[in-house]
C-alpha cells in the first residue's frame, strides 16, 4: 500500500515553507477532496500525493473590512461567511444556501473556488463583485481577479508551491440599489445548484439612467457566466423592453450549458427579465425595497390575490 | 384497563436507543474473526463472460463463484420464482449481477485487489426500457417475448361492445419512473456456520426469506440455517428479498472458507446495484358518453421487472388489481405484462405495484374530467366504490367504505373546493386532490394457503409474557405496536411485554414483514393469544400459546384465475395538495399537504401520524424530484447528492386526518397502512402542478426542468385525448 505524507502546519509561513518543497494537494475542508478520493466504507480515502491540511491556520481564518474591501480568510466556511455582516450579500446568500448545516461547517471559500466547478455556489457573486485572489508562495504573492484564477471546469491557474490566502472582494453593493440572487436547487435545501443567477443594479443619482448593472450565472458552462459587454447593453441607458430582451438575448449568447439547456437557457432569460422590469418598476414607482427575487409570492396571469 | 384507549400514543420503545446513537446496527459489530467480502458484479448489461482475470491473491484471500456450488447445490436464489441465479454464469443479464464474491481479512488490501480485477465480455445489445424489452431489443431471453407474466381481468359488460356503442372512445398512456428506497442503513449481511448450522446476521424484513431463498446453494434445509435479524435502518421493500442477494454469496463463501464472512455496502454500492421499484407505463383507452362520464375502462398495465422475474409477478398482480382505483366502472377490462429488461430485477417497494396504478388511472381520471371542462373532484366522486360493491376481481368490499366522511374532513381543511374554483388552470397556482385504497396483507388466500402464519405467546414466572414471531423492527414501530397489542389485552405494563428481533430457531415463521400485514394479520395473532393468555396469567407460573391464521369464512378467491376477494380489508385514503409555480424558474413549492385515511382504528396514533408524514413526503419524492434514470442499463444517479429524496423544508405543512372504522378481523379493529400512505401523494401533486401550468402531465417524476418544460411546450388541460383506434 502507497502512503502520502500529511502535513498540519501551524503558520502559514510554515504551510508555505512546507508547499516550496513538496508539492502537495491542500485540503482545507476537506468536503470536496474527501468525497472525491474516498474509497467504499471502512477503507481509508487515497491520495496520489502529499496533503496539507491548512483548516485551523490563524492567518487565513480572519474576515474583515479595509480599504473599502472586505478580506475573506481562504479558510473561512460557508457558514462563517453566511454570518458575518461584513461580507457583502450576494455571497452571503449563496454561503448560506450551500449543501447542508454541517458541509457549511467545514467547506471553506477558498476550497469552493479551487474546486473550479460549474455549480459551485460562491464563484457566482464573486463574478458579479469582481472579486480577486490573493496568491501566495514562500517568494512572491500575488492577486488574480476569481474569473481569470478559475480557468476552466476543474482547472484553475495555481502554480506549485502556491496557496490561496484570502479572497478580496470590493464594497460596491452599498451603491447598488437592487440586487438579485436565485439559486434553483435541487431540491429546497441541502442542495446543488440547477443553476444560479446574482444580478445587481444602480441607477444614476435620482435618474432613470442605468449606471451600473451586473449579472452572473453559474451551472450554465464549463464554468460561471459574466460579461461586461452584455451588461453595457444597458449601462448609460435607460430601461426599456428592447433593451431587456437585447441583454436577456446577448447573455443567452455567452452561456453554453451541456445539461438541460433549455431549462437553463430560459430560467437566466427569465430571471434577467423579471430583474430589470421590476427594476425599473421599483424606481418609478419610489419603492426602495432592495431585493428583487424571482416572483413577489404570486403574481402569473388570471392569478388570485394573495393572501 | 381494557377501556385504556389503545390509539394513545406511548414513547416508542426504541425512542432512546434510536436517538442517542447506542443501538447497534450490522456495521457496529465488530465481529473480528469474520473476513470482509466484497461483491464482483457485471459491468455491462446483456453479454458472454470470456474471462475472469484475478490478481496474484495473498493467503488468506479467495474468489469465490458459481463453480464453487457443491454437488446437489443449485445456482438460484429462491425467492416467489426461482429464477434470480444467486451467481451469472457463462453469461450476463443485467449490470450489477453477482459473479462473484471476493473475501479476505484486511477491508484495504481487499479493495485493492477488487480493483484489480478484470472481467472480459462479449457484450450483446440490451434492452433497458419496457419498449425496448417488448421490441425483444438485442432478442428475446425470456420466454421467447421478454414477457415474464401475464394476467387478465375482466368486469361487466365486455368492455369492446361498450366501445362499439359509446359516444367517445379515449386513450391515454401513464408512466411512472424507477424509484430507489433509501432506507438510512445500507445493505449488510454476515455469515458463519456455527456447530451444525449456518449462522446469518442480516438488515432485513424477513429472516425465514433468506433461509428458504439460499438454503438450496448448498442444497440443505432451511432448518440449517439460522437467522437473526439485526437492528434494521429501514427497508421500505428493499430489505423484503434484496438480502438473499447478499445472503447466498455470503452462504457460499462461509462454506468454501470454513469462515465468517460480511459485507456491508456503501451508499453508492447501494444506490447502484440494488433492486427499485418497478418503473410503469399504463395504456388506457376509454369509453365516454356525451357528457364525458365513463362507461367502460380497459387498460394495459407494464412493468419493467428487469432480468429475473423473482417477486414480481404478485407486484404485476397487485398492480391490476389496484388500476380501478377507489372506483367502481360499469364495464371493466385490464391486462398486465411483466416487460423482461437488461435491468437491475426490480422488487418490492412500499406499495407494491398499486402506486403505479393507483397513479395512473387518478391522473387519467383528471385528464378526462379536464377535457370536459369538470373538475376532477366532480367526475371522480361519481364513481367511488362503496360497501358490497364489486370489485375488479369479481369479489366486493366487505367494509364500509368512508371516503364521502374522509373526502369532507380533506374539503373543510384544504378549502379545495374554494381553490379549485379561484385558480385557474396556468395561473400558478393549483390544488389537486386523489382517492386511493391498499389491499391489506397477502392477496386472496395467500395468507392461508401460502403464509399460514403461526404466532406464539410465552409467560415466564415472573410475570413477562415474551412473543415470539418473525415480524422485524425496520423503524416503522412494530417493536411498540406488538407489545402494546398484547399488554392491552392482558392489562399489564407495557414493559412486562418481551419483544426481541427475531431468531428463526427461536420464533414461529409468522411471515414476512410486508404487505402491510404486520399488524393486521399478526397483531390480530398476538390479541387471539393474549385473550387466551388472560385466565391463566393470573394462575399459571408458565405456559405458551401459540395461535395460527384462519381465513374468514365466506370469502373465496381462486388464485388460477384470480377472482373472488382479493382483499378482505382495504385502506383507503384521500389525499390534497396545494402548490405554487415560479413562473421564472418552474420551482414548485407545496403549501399544503391535507389527508385522510381510513386504517381502521390506530393502535398508535404517532406512529401512524409518523408513517402517514413520511409516506407522503416519499410519494410526493417518487412523483418531483426522484429521477433515476438507466442508461444503457447503468443508474446514472448513485449517490444521495444526486438522487435527491426531499427534505422536510420541501413539504413543511401536512395536516392528517383518520376515521375510525374498526376492522372486524384485526386487532383492536386496526388494518393495514403501512403502504396506503404513500399511494395517493404522487396523483395529487401532479394534480395540483397540472391545474397550476395549466399543462397536462401524465409520467413522473417530473423535477424543475420538466415543469419549465411543460411551461414552454405542454399540451393544454382542456385539449383532446388521442381517440382510440
Amino acid at each position: 500500500m502507497e502512503e502520502v505524507t500529511c502535513y498540519i502546519p501551524r503558520t502559514l509561513d510554515e504551510a508555505l515553507e512546507i508547499l516550496s518543497k513538496d508539492d502537495c494537494t491542500i485540503l482545507a475542508g476537506g468536503s470536496d477532496l474527501m468525497v472525491s478520493h474516498k474509497r467504499t466504507i471502512g477503507v481509508d480515502p487515497r491520495f496520489s500525493k502529499s496533503v496539507m491540511i491548512i483548516r485551523n491556520l490563524p492567518e487565513i481564518r480572519k474576515i474583515y473590512t479595509e480599504g473599502g474591501e472586505c478580506h475573506i480568510g481562504a479558510a473561512s466556511t460557508s457558514s462563517e461567511i453566511a454570518e458575518n455582516p461584513l461580507v457583502p450579500w450576494h455571497l452571503r446568500q449563496a454561503a448560506s444556501r450551500m449543501g447542508a448545516v454541517a458541509l457549511r461547517n467545514s467547506a471553506t471559500i477558498a476550497g469552493n473556488i479551487a474546486n473550479a466547478s460549474p455549480k459551485g455556489d460562491t464563484p457566482g457573486p464573486l463574478y458579479l463583485l469582481d472579486a480577486r485572489v490573493k496568491i501566495r508562495s514562500a517568494k512572491e504573492s500575488r492577486e488574480e481577479p476569481v474569473s481569470d484564477f478559475i480557468v476552466k471546469f476543474r482547472e484553475i491557474d495555481l502554480k506549485p508551491g502556491e496557496m490561496i490566502t484570502e479572497v478580496v472582494v470590493p464594497l460596491s453593493e452599498d451603491d447598488f440599489d437592487y440586487v438579485f440572487w436565485h439559486k434553483v436547487g435541487t431540491r429546497k435545501a441541502n442542495a446543488i445548484s440547477k443553476v444560479t443567477v446574482s444580478m445587481a443594479l444602480k441607477f444614476e443619482d435620482g435618474g432613470s439612467v442605468v449606471r451600473d448593472f451586473r449579472v452572473s450565472a453559474t451551472a450554465t458552462g464549463s464554468k460561471t457566466n459574466r460579461s461586461r459587454d452584455v451588461e453595457n447593453i444597458i449601462i448609460g441607458k435607460e430601461i426599456s423592453e428592447d433593451l431587456i430582451e437585447e441583454v436577456a438575448e446577448a447573455f443567452d449568447g455567452i452561456i453554453s450549458p451541456r445539461a438541460m439547456p433549455e431549462f437553463r437557457r430560459e430560467t437566466c432569460r427569465r430571471c434577467i427579465r423579471r430583474f430589470l422590469s421590476e427594476a425599473e418598476r421599483r424606481r418609478a414607482a419610489g419603492d426602495r425595497r432592495k431585493m428583487i427575487d424571482t416572483y413577489d409570492g404570486y403574481h402569473m396571469p388570471g392569478a388570485p390575490e394573495v393572501r | 384497563m381494557t377501556t385504556d384507549d389503545i390509539s394513545k400514543s406511548v414513547r416508542r420503545i426504541d425512542a432512546v436507543s434510536k436517538s442517542n446513537g447506542s443501538i447497534k446496527y450490522m456495521c457496529d459489530y465488530e465481529l473480528p474473526d469474520y473476513l470482509w467480502a466484497r461483491l464482483v458484479r457485471s459491468s455491462i448489461p446483456r453479454g458472454t463472460i470470456r474471462e475472469i482475470h484475478l490478481p496474484d491473491l495473498p493467503e488468506g484471500y479467495r474468489f469465490v463463484s458459481a463453480r464453487d456450488i457443491p454437488a446437489g447445490g443449485q445456482n438460484q436464489l429462491s425467492m416467489i420464482a426461482n429464477d434470480w441465479r444467486c451467481f451469472a454464469d457463462g453469461d450476463v443479464r443485467y449490470v450489477g449481477e453477482t459473479i462473484g464474491i471476493l473475501c479476505g481479512p484486511d477491508k484495504t488490501v481487499l479493495e485493492d485487489l477488487y480493483e484489480k480485477i478484470k472481467i472480459d465480455y462479449e457484450e450483446a445489445e440490451c434492452a433497458v426500457t419496457i419498449d425496448e424489452g417488448l421490441a425483444c431489443k438485442g432478442g428475446a431471453f425470456v420466454n421467447g417475448d421478454n414477457i415474464h407474466c401475464r394476467l387478465k381481468l375482466e368486469k361487466g359488460e365486455n368492455v369492446d361492445d361498450v366501445f362499439a356503442r359509446a359516444d367517445k372512445v379515449v386513450e391515454e398512456t401513464v408512466e411512472t419512473g424507477y424509484q430507489e428506497h433509501v432506507y438510512l442503513e445500507t445493505n449488510a449481511a454476515a455469515c458463519k456456520k456455527i456447530g451444525s448450522k449456518y449462522q446469518f446476521l442480516a438488515s432485513c424484513q424477513c429472516p425465514f426469506y433468506i433461509r428458504k431463498s439460499v438454503a438450496p446453494i448448498l442444497g440443505i434445509k432451511p432448518e440449517d440455517i439460522v437467522v437473526q435479524q439485526t437492528t434494521t435502518g429501514g427497508a421500505f421493500g428493499g430489505k423484503e428479498h434484496f438480502p438473499d442477494v447478499l445472503c447466498g454469496p455470503l452462504l457460499l463463501a462461509a462454506y468454501v472458507t470454513g469462515r465468517g464472512v460480511k459485507i456491508v455496502f456503501d451508499r453508492e454500492e447501494d444506490i447502484e446495484f440494488s433492486v427499485k421499484r418497478h418503473p410503469s407505463k399504463v395504456v388506457f383507452k376509454t369509453a365516454l358518453d356525451r357528457n364525458g362520464d365513463i362507461l367502460a375502462m380497459d387498460s394495459k398495465v407494464y412493468y419493467n421487472v428487469g432480468a429475473y422475474l423473482a417477486s414480481s409477478f404478485v407486484v404485476l398482480q397487485r398492480g391490476c388489481f389496484h388500476v380501478a382505483g377507489c372506483y367502481e366502472f360499469p364495464s371493466f377490462r385490464t391486462e398486465g405484462f411483466g416487460v423482461a429488461t437488461n435491468t437491475f430485477p426490480s422488487c418490492a417497494f412500499r406499495g407494491f405495484g398499486a402506486p403505479q396504478t393507483l397513479f395512473a388511472v387518478e391522473t387519467h381520471m383528471c385528464h378526462i374530467a379536464e377535457m370536459y371542462g369538470r373538475d376532477p373532484l366532480e367526475l371522480k366522486s361519481k364513481y367511488f366504490i362503496k360497501q358490497g360493491g364489486v370489485t375488479s376481481t369479481n369479489g366486493r368490499v366487505v367494509e364500509r367504505v368512508m371516503i364521502p366522511e374522509m373526502l369532507e374532513q380533506v374539503l373543510v381543511a384544504s378549502d379545495y373546493c374554494r381553490k379549485a374554483r379561484e385558480y385557474k388552470p396556468g395561473s400558478g397556482r393549483g390544488i389537486g386532490i386523489s382517492f386511493y385504497n391498499h389491499g391489506g396483507a397477502f392477496t386472496g388466500n395467500g395468507e392461508s394457503a401460502i403464509i399460514k402464519a403461526r404466532f406464539r405467546l410465552k409467560k415466564y414466572k415472573d410475570g413477562h409474557v415474551e412473543l415470539f414471531c418473525g415480524q422485524t423492527e425496520m423503524g416503522q414501530g412494530f417493536h411498540t405496536i406488538l407489545p402494546k397489542i398484547a399488554a392491552h389485552v392482558l392489562e399489564i405494563p407495557r414493559e412486562m411485554v418481551i419483544f426481541d428481533d427475531p431468531n428463526t430457531d427461536r420464533v414461529p415463521d409468522s411471515g414476512p414483514t410486508a404487505a402491510s400485514r404486520s399488524t393486521m394479520i399478526v397483531g390480530y395473532l398476538c390479541e387471539k393469544a393474549a385473550k387466551l393468555a388472560k385466565e391463566r396469567y393470573k394462575t399459571e407460573d408458565e405456559f405458551e400459546i401459540e395461535t395460527q391464521y384462519e381465513h374468514p369464512e365466506g370469502y373465496p378467491w381462486d388464485q388460477s384465475s384470480f377472482q373472488g376477494y382479493a382483499y378482505i380489508g382495504y385502506g383507503w385514503g384521500v389525499c390534497a395538495v396545494e402548490v405554487e409555480v415560479d413562473p421564472c424558474t418552474g420551482e414548485v413549492t407545496t403549501l399544503g399537504v391535507w389527508s385522510s385515511h381510513d386504517c381502521g382504528r390506530l393502535i398508535d396514533e404517532l406512529i401512524v401520524h409518523g408513517q402517514t408524514n413520511g409516506g407522503i413526503m416519499q410519494g410526493l419524492g417518487w412523483a418531483s424530484t426522484e429521477v433515476l434514470d438507466n442508461v444503457k442499463g447503468h443508474f446514472k444517479q448513485t449517490s444521495i447528492s444526486d438522487y435527491i429524496i426531499p427534505t422536510s423544508m420541501d413539504y413543511p405543512k401536512q395536516e392528517c386526518f383518520y376515521v375510525d372504522n374498526p376492522y372486524q378481523w384485526g386487532p383492536s379493529g386496526a388494518k393495514g397502512m403501512g403502504e396506503l400512505v404513500f399511494n395517493g401523494s404522487a396523483a395529487a401533486y401532479i394534480d395540483a402542478l397540472s391545474r397550476a401550468i395549466g399543462k397536462r402531465i401524465s409520467s413522473i417524476p417530473c423535477p424543475t426542468e420538466r415543469v419549465m418544460d411543460l411551461m414552454l411546450h405542454g399540451e393544454g388541460l382542456d385539449s383532446a385525448l388521442n381517440a382510440a383506434h
